[in-house]
């Protein structure tokens, strides 16, 4: 194989992974709300928007990178328990189409409240990250500091969330309030804290991709920063299964670097193009999804 | 026929219409004015005391919508006459929009799915009329918005048949991805759709030569112009709405409904699900190719980067404020669409916004996406169905 | 009284009370309208009354394109405030609507209507004379046959498509600047030149601007080794990342000159795509999209210290705001002097390249008014418009329309971006072309004479 196909493979599959990660993490977070809550948050990339917003943009001054990504994770937290609290409260139980609707209508306020205190003009976040690709042999492959900060990152936080869900008391308090309500609350389960520490987690994980996404020097940081990407963690979250964390990393990750073959061999519409045949296929030969187990219907 | 047996009845209108016409050769100018004025007017009467007829609704329900229709269309029709060239404009666009939210409504309300890819089939239809037209362009408006209408059934039954297994989210991403996708389709064959630049109508759509005679010499032949093409539009939209009407109430109407408030009632009875799905499906794609169509001929081009996700947004929003499942309800979410930049302007202006700052841009998204929160949690009906609340209401009071 | 006679009663009063409003209603309407059908349109030019004359743009003052080329009809409404404020020509002062139709786009902080037919419309009910200036390619096609069937001049649009030239079809439809088809032509001139035998890259925007771009290239002599076209909602969707791939091909191509027709989001997207590749081409911008000031604002936001556009080579068909032009310090004058549209502005502040396309389309319609005299209709000016050489106008070429030729200006001089805020010429030298793909690139001297006396 000539050289430069094989760099150009190579940086088809790194910068695949580095989409593909962002991609999975955007999954991972609206199969964690999913799964605890019964909601599709319509809003996932535009609360953790704000919490970035809050974080850094409004201590940019005074503060460093690493001090301003703690405090927007923390406005995530604070975002998404306060929305679970205040909003989400109200949709449990309701038609399947309500919670849809209201989710966008949060989206669009949040976007229209953002852009109206800090504008749309994109910001630049300063970071201790080169963005400039590493050259191997004279020709760039699609690998930066910056990327593989994003890659390890999101790595940490995958795991992180596997190890909380699966190991841990909390995890299982988590999943069981999801699964069986009333029976956990009759062991003691605090049922209600759970769906909101649901939110507080799958915000958190959305706040720490965004504030990735809005590091990226080329991307900086907008009310719109998520649109894009929420659209493709979507389809990841749909092909993978709504259910299944790990379906949504791997399908994430997966059509990260499908699409990044796509753009580069064939052209850029058909990237968005080749997701829509993904997700119609996988939909079609499991209409709940590739990862999620068939449940019967209950009749 | 009931309404030759009441004498009251018949007596009271005939005596109405006799001094409606006197009026109008008093008032109106030249005698085709008065003719047209005359028309009009007793339609209006006919129409009205028909519908008034105690019973009638029930027994001939069909003739009661079309009578309705033709009423209402005549009310439209003759305000376009004298509304300004801009209002027109407005009036048609907005009229064109509640074609589309009128699909929808019918989806979600009737049907229980849910679709965000509704822009992308405004998209089909008003590229369907522009690439059509620019290669035939002898072919009478009227065959151009059925081929319109046929490609946007198309399409629905293209992605309605993968849709009928998907569950409410798993529905909303396909048509999303659709909406995101429908862009790059666009841009995929710039040969035939122009790409992000669009295409134009080879021939401007302008009124019959009778419909001009009706104006003085020096009245604007953008006056005129746009007259006609907010009557085409209201016709269009009338005709719509009549048969959607009669969908609603009928079989297929009555089978959809079924399938939304519970599957396995209607599977028992003898519906077939997957069938059921896809009809409304294609009828609301339909309906939105309908709209999309009727905006090329009103704008004379189409500009494919108009048909975004957000539209599509912005559609389901207006569906779910006006009334989801209700025809009131798309006819208000028109009038809302075609007027809320005025009014946010208006409140702007009023309110000492600055009205190029950011506030002011983000003001029509804000209230929207609020608006579309308070309406789900607090009124899930919409202004529809709010009012047809309190209507009930009263009507429940009336009766001793 | 039984329940059924209370009923029937009712069913009575309902429909009396329907009836009787349908018909106060339509004779409600009647009276209304009765005088509104017969007053016609005055037989008076439309939008011109002995005092001022109504002229209006469709222009994106807001949104996505509203970055630079918001300045550029204010531009041009600063020049009809100056003249004004001197009494204005042949007496009449102007009167310059701007509808902000966000470049037909919605959505990136638009305040405006984001359809250029509603703004359009809406101008049009006003009404005005003509439409001067309104800016954008795909949105002043889209009115075209709107203002051909209602009679109203379409005049000075403010881009370099060839669509603005077709006087059989369009009989009052009239584009200005140097098209982008010259433009290409006078960069192919120079490719050669300068680069010989190099291997040249071409990213153009997907319509009329980047395909008649390439078509003066290639007629000037230089056939790019890779062509990619770019589409500008794609562009918006992705912020600029759509363009990266594009830039990757350049690079693995061996490109080592890079022509851009860009938009200015468009060469900020490119020119960052190819600091993060470590690809440092020649860059050859076309003059929609180069402008310092424009192009540099947006990267420095982000963070960027440095200018990468700095060393690209362009064109213009104005004197740039450091040259010895007598323009200059009028346009400043102008600009200083119109506190409600650019307060502050000083004669330290950056004149930018938007501000003077505005000025220099802006004086060109006060010549040809002047010209047109005290008394005309649409159809005398432009009989003037097409008869008339305008020699003093800012543009280093005179302004020449003829009965075939509706394009506007015909050249210009290359420039080098020399700093974030400044851009200087290559070699001073002027070239002329002209639209056909064949005609000659011309090397000329300065051509356009001083200000006329009643305007200084």
């Amino acid at each position: 194989m000539d050289a430069f196909l094989t760099s150009r493979i190579i940086s088809d599959i790194l910068g695949g992974l580095t989409n593909g990660v962002i991609y999975g993490l955007v999954a991972l977070s609206l199969v964690l709300v999913w799964r605890s809550t019964g909601i599709l948050n319509f809003a996932q990339g535009a609360m953790p928007m704000i919490a970035t917003y809050l974080g850094m943009v409004v201590f940019a001054h005074r503060l460093g990178y690493w001090p301003l990504v703690a405090i927007s994770i923390v406005a995530g937290f604070g975002v998404g328990g306060v929305t679970e609290r205040v909003l989400v409260r109200h949709l449990y139980g309701k038609p399947e189409i309500n919670p849809i609707v209201v989710m966008v209508g949060f989206l669009i306020v949040l976007e229209g409240v953002a852009a109206a205190i800090w504008s749309t003009t994109p910001r630049g976040i300063p970071n201790p990250f080169s963005p400039i690709d590493w050259q191997l042999g004279g020709k760039p492959i699609a690998l930066s500091p910056f990327s593989v900060y994003e890659i390890v990152t999101a790595l940490v936080v995958m795991s992180g969330v596997a190890v909380l869900f699966r190991f841990t008391k909390l995890g299982l308090q988590l999943r069981a309030s999801a699964l069986a309500p009333e029976v956990s609350r009759l062991l003691g389960v605090r049922v209600s804290r759970m769906l909101t520490l649901g939110w507080i987690l799958s915000t958190g994980v959305g706040t720490i991709c965004t504030v990735l996404v809005a590091s990226n020097f080329f991307t900086g940081l907008t009310p719109q920063v998520m649109d894009g990407i929420f659209a493709f963690g979507f389809i990841a979250a749909a092909v993978g299964g709504l259910d299944s964390p790990v379906g949504a990393i791997v399908a994430g990750v997966s059509m990260g670097i499908v699409l990044q073959f796509v753009g580069d061999f064939v052209n850029s519409n058909a990237i968005i193009i080749t997701a829509l045949i993904i997700l119609i296929v996988s939909l079609m030969v499991r209409p709940n999804g590739l990862f999620t187990k068939s449940t019967a219907r209950r009749v | 026929m009931k309404w030759l047996v009441a004498e009251r009845r018949r007596s009271l209108s005939a005596a109405l219409i006799v001094v409606a016409v006197v009026i109008t050769s008093l008032l109106a100018p030249n005698p085709r004015d008065r003719v047209a004025l005359g028309v009009a007017i007793v339609v209006a009467i006919v129409g009205v005391a028909t519908l008034t007829i105690r019973g009638f609704r029930e027994t001939h329900p069909v003739f009661a919508r079309a009578t309705l229709t033709v009423v209402a269309l005549d009310v439209a029709l003759f305000a376009t006459y004298f509304f300004s060239s801009i209002t027109n404009f407005n009036l048609a666009i907005g009229a064109a929009m509640s074609i589309v939210l009128l699909g929808l409504s019918f989806l979600t309300g009737a049907s229980g799915q849910i679709s965000l890819g509704n822009s992308a089939f405004m998209g089909v239809g008003a590229l369907a009329v522009a690439i059509w037209a620019n290669h035939h362009a002898s072919t009478p408006m009227v065959v151009t918005l059925l081929i319109a209408v046929a490609c946007g059934a198309f399409v629905g039954l293209l992605l309605g048949l993968p849709a009928t297994r998907l569950r409410g989210p798993y529905l909303a991403g396909m048509t999303l991805a659709f909406a995101v996708a429908f862009t790059a389709i666009v841009n995929s064959f710039t040969s035939w759709t122009g790409g992000d630049a669009g295409l134009q109508l080879p021939t401007a759509v302008t009124p019959p030569q009778w419909l001009s005679s009706f104006f003085n010499a020096q009245t604007s032949l953008l006056r005129v112009n746009t007259m006609w093409l907010a009557d085409i539009t209201i016709v269009v939209t009338g005709v719509a709405f009549f048969f959607m009407a009669n969908l609603f109430a009928s079989r297929t109407g009555r089978a959809m409904r079924l399938v939304r408030d519970n599957e396995v009632a209607a599977e028992l009875v003898g519906v077939s699900l997957p069938r059921a799905r896809v009809i409304a499906f294609m009828v609301s794609s339909a309906y939105a190719a309908l709209g999309g169509a009727l905006w090329t001929l009103i704008n004379n081009s189409v500009s494919p980067p108009t048909f975004s996700l957000a539209l599509s947004i912005t559609i389901l929003s207006l569906v779910v404020i006006g009334g989801i499942g209700t025809i009131s309800g798309a006819l208000i979410g028109g009038v809302i669409y075609a007027y809320s930049t005025n009014v946010i302007s208006w409140f702007t202006q009023h309110t000492g916004i600055n009205s190029q700052g950011n506030l002011a841009s983000q003001l029509p998204g804000i209230v929207f996406g609020g608006l579309l929160i308070l309406t789900m949690l607090f009124a899930p009906m919409g202004i529809a169905g709010a009012v047809r609340r309190v209507w009930a209401r009263r009507r429940v009071r009336m009766t001793p | 009284m039984t329940r059924g006679e209370l009923d029937m009663r009712k069913t009575y009063a309902r429909r009396l009370a329907t009836t009787s409003a349908a018909l106060l209603l339509s004779t409600g309407l009647v009276m209304a309208g009765g005088s509104v059908v017969t007053a016609g349109a005055a037989t008076h030019t439309p939008g011109v009354t002995a005092s001022q004359i109504t002229i209006g743009a469709t222009v994106p003052l807001t949104g996505i394109a509203a970055n630079g080329y918001n300045e550029v009809a204010k531009a041009a409404d600063a020049v009809f405030m100056y003249v004004n404020s001197k009494g204005g020509v042949n007496h009449r002062k102007i009167k310059y609507i701007l509808k902000d139709d966000c470049y037909g786009t919605p959505g990136f902080g638009c305040t405006g209507t984001p359809s250029t037919v509603t703004q359009t419309h809406a101008l049009l009910s006003l009404p005005v004379f003509a439409t001067v200036g309104s800016l954008g390619t795909p949105t002043q096609d889209s009115v075209r046959s709107l203002l051909k069937s209602n009679g109203v001049p379409q005049l000075f649009v403010n881009s370099g498509s060839r669509d603005w030239n077709n006087p059989t079809a369009y009989s009052g439809l009239f584009g200005w600047q140097t098209s982008y088809n010259e433009e290409s032509k006078i960069f192919a001139k120079y490719i050669n030149a300068t680069y010989a035998s190099a291997n040249v890259c071409f990213l153009g925007q997907g319509d009329d601007f980047g395909s008649d771009g390439l078509a003066g290239l290639v007629a000037g002599g230089v056939t790019p080794s890779d062509t990619q076209l770019y589409s500008v909602a794609a562009l918006v969707t992705t912020q600029g990342a759509s363009l990266a791939p594009y830039i990757a091909r350049f690079q693995t191509d061996k490109c080592t000159v890079v022509v851009l027709d860009t938009i200015p989001g468009a060469t900020d997207a490119a020119l960052g795509a190819a600091l993060q590749l470590g690809y440092a081409p020649h860059w050859v911008i076309s003059s929609v999209g180069s402008d310092p000031v424009t192009v540099f604002g947006p990267l420095a936001a982000k963070g960027l210290t440095a200018d990468p556009e700095v060393g690209a080579v362009s064109f213009s068909f104005l004197p740039t705001p450091g040259s010895s032009s007598a323009w200059i310090p009028w346009m400043r004058k102008v600009l200083t002097a119109d506190k409600s549209q650019f307060p502050g502005f000083s004669s330290t502040s950056t004149l930018d390249g938007n501000m003077e396309y505005g000025i220099g389309w802006g004086v060109a319609f006060v010549e040809a008014l002047k010209a047109s005299g005290k008394n005309f209709t649409r159809a005398s000016f432009l009989k003037t418009l097409t008869s008339t050489t305008f020699s003093q106008t800012p543009s280093l070429t005179p302004l020449r329309y003829t009965t075939t030729d509706h394009q506007g200006l015909n050249g210009g001089y290359l420039v080098t971006v020399t700093s974030a805020t400044s851009a200087k010429p290559v070699d001073g030298k002027i070239y002329t072309t002209d639209s056909t793909s064949t005609g000659p690139v011309v090397s000329a001297k300065k051509l356009s004479s001083g200000i006329p006396s009643w305007l200084k």
